[in-house]
């Protein structure tokens, strides 16, 4: 009987322990995160006006949700243009930081200023500076222009995905300036995989190509997920992300309820395409698992 | 500086050992941290710009003739303005100090428990900060404003710091790198006699320290950088921080073409701090990722 009771007052302190510490921060999420999302949530039925003596609400259902796809004609068309965007964009961030971090992690002079400077872009992550930049049309790669490639494109590719091609293509130098975080994320991964496997498997005779391939890229998975779902969320909670703008603009003009609506559905792509991506690591992570 | 010497001293002799693949490496690699740099680049020459420039199209990344023009510009600005600016600095420096030591130490504690601990409802609590991942406070205003008043906290520092504190990102950078220090290490330093909190001070913090500088990197930022406390919770003027102070500069006055010399010299000089802060940490970042090697 006694180490019955035992087990339990483990496990019981153990959770007891978690939660002491986890109670700072969910007093924090409960208040200013998850109760005013809930209550957006709630307003997005509702008909909200602004009004002397506060809000006045009147719930019309899914009115505003109909509205969005049925009415308005610009929400639709812009969510579409932006998630083709999104949807080239995380790749290539996510391609590139892997590129970058394997090669921070290679023997170079002067590697510990490279690193810097790669990383440095995070204090303009959501600074004007940058959109101020880009706004100017300073951050487009003029070699498009010069080298007549988008002509060359717009017209070998049905237009579906030469825009957002094009678009890409155009923020190019920001794709660059957005990867600081996850080129760190993939330099401190690296750092995880101990020089005695790779020892251990040079004197095997793998070469570097079946190095990569068998040791590093397993070893970073978890970084390349974490990456994926980072470049996602900042994606969508860019600041000067253009539904976010029509979501304040509605805010601003229509009313909260129609703009919560519009903003709840935003979120839920974002959060789909999270579930998407954990979803696909898991099955590539049991694949790998299979084959051991 | 005797290190300096010695490092560039060394940094020569393996420039002059590459191969031709280390060159080739080294070569892109400048190529992309120019890039990298060019935001810095635009930045400085801005707020070095004399009037005329300011507005050429397309925009110049160099100055053509550098003035400190927009400097004294600001000094004027500054002067005729209600509140002394030294007040929205004050306000500036204590909120984003708070919010950065603050939303660290939150985060880490949170992330230890939820990544090395068993207890019930801990998938309910991730999946809630997944969830709260993806919003932006853009869309969450009005409720904030909500709770803000009635905990009673309008108009003071409590209103800037506590909707910064809770940054989800930085839990879900931390929970990702303290989920690859391996279990056993910690069960040794319990069988070793470690307190909770210990281990979680000697262990836990410094092998996730590279998610903890980045989450101070960006937790600093967005408090030093955001202007929306002050918008929406700040009723009295002498509670409001700089970057409102910058906004009004130029959004609210009906001639905002004047004060673009002296916002982009604002501009440079809140970007001095991120700056620091970003050099100070960053080496953090980099040290502790190059001796701790987790595994």
């Amino acid at each position: 009987m006694l180490p019955f009771k035992r087990r339990i007052s483990i496990e019981a302190r153990e959770a007891f322990s978690a939660y002491a510490l986890l109670t700072p921060w969910l007093v924090g999420l409960g208040l200013f995160v998850l109760y005013p999302l809930i209550y957006s949530f709630y307003m997005s039925f509702q008909n909200v006006r602004v009004t002397g003596d506060g809000l006045i609400m009147q719930p019309v259902g899914f009115l505003n949700y109909k509205n969005a796809f049925l009415q308005d004609s610009d929400f639709p068309l812009m969510l579409v243009r932006y998630m083709q965007e999104t949807i080239l964009t995380i790749p290539v961030i996510v391609l590139f930081s892997l590129l970058v971090g394997i090669m921070l992690n290679m023997k170079l002079p002067g590697k510990g200023v490279f690193r810097a400077i790669f990383f440095l872009p995070v204090i303009f992550a959501t600074g004007q500076v940058l959109n101020e930049i880009f706004n100017q049309g300073a951050a487009g790669l003029s070699l498009l222009e010069q080298y007549n490639i988008q002509p060359y494109i717009e017209s070998n590719l049905p237009k579906m995905f030469s825009d957002p091609l094009l678009a890409v293509l155009n923020k190019f130098v920001i794709v660059l300036w957005y990867s600081g975080v996850q080129i760190i994320i993939i330099v401190a991964g690296l750092q995880t995989i101990g020089r005695p496997v790779y020892e251990a498997a040079g004197i095997d005779g793998a070469s570097r190509w079946e190095t990569f391939w068998k040791i590093t890229l397993p070893a970073l998975t978890p970084f390349i997920l974490l990456n994926t779902i980072y470049t996602v969320v900042e994606m969508f909670t860019f600041p000067f992300s253009p539904i976010l703008g029509l979501i304040t603009n509605h805010m601003k003009y229509t009313g909260y309820g129609y703009a919560s609506a519009l903003g709840w559905v935003y979120f839920s792509i974002a959060f789909v395409l999270i579930l998407l991506v954990i979803w696909f690591f898991k099955r590539i992570d049991g694949q790998s698992e299979k084959r051991r | 500086m005797r290190d300096w010497a010695y490092n560039l001293k060394k940094g020569f002799r393996s420039l002059r050992r590459m191969t031709t693949f280390q060159w080739i490496l080294f070569v892109a690699m400048t190529l992309l941290a120019a890039f990298m740099l060019l935001p810095i680049v635009y930045l400085v020459n801005h707020a070095l710009k004399p009037f005329n420039e300011l507005f050429l199209y397309p925009p110049t990344f160099i100055a053509k003739q550098p003035t400190l023009q927009n400097f004294t510009d600001l000094i004027v600005v500054t002067q005729s303005s209600a509140v002394p600016v030294t007040r929205y600095l004050f306000n500036s420096i204590v909120m984003s100090v708070l919010v950065f030591f603050t939303s660290c130490l939150i985060s880490v504690l949170c992330a230890y428990p939820l990544s090395k601990h068993k207890f019930p409802g801990r998938g309910i609590i991730f999946s809630g900060i997944i969830i709260s991942l993806m919003f932006a406070p853009e869309m969450v205003g009005i409720p904030r404003y909500f709770v803000i008043s009635n905990l009673g906290i309008i108009n003071t520092y409590w209103g800037h710091v506590l909707p910064l504190v809770a940054m989800p990102v930085g839990v879900f950078l931390m929970k990702q790198f303290i989920d690859q220090i391996p279990d056993e290490l910690l069960e040794a330093a319990k069988v070793e006699g470690a307190k909770e909190l210990r281990i979680f001070a000697k262990i836990v913090v410094p092998l996730c320290m590279p998610a903890v500088a980045t989450t101070a990197i960006l937790s600093f930022q967005t408090a030093w950088s955001s202007d929306e406390t002050s918008t929406l919770f700040m009723e009295d003027e002498t509670m409001k921080t700089l970057p409102f102070f910058v906004n009004t500069l130029t959004n609210n006055l009906s001639n905002n073409v004047a004060n673009q010399g002296a916002a982009a010299a604002v501009a440079l000089l809140l970007f001095l701090p991120n700056f620091i802060i970003f050099l100070a940490m960053q080496k953090k970042v980099i040290t502790t990722m190059m001796h701790s090697g987790i595994k």
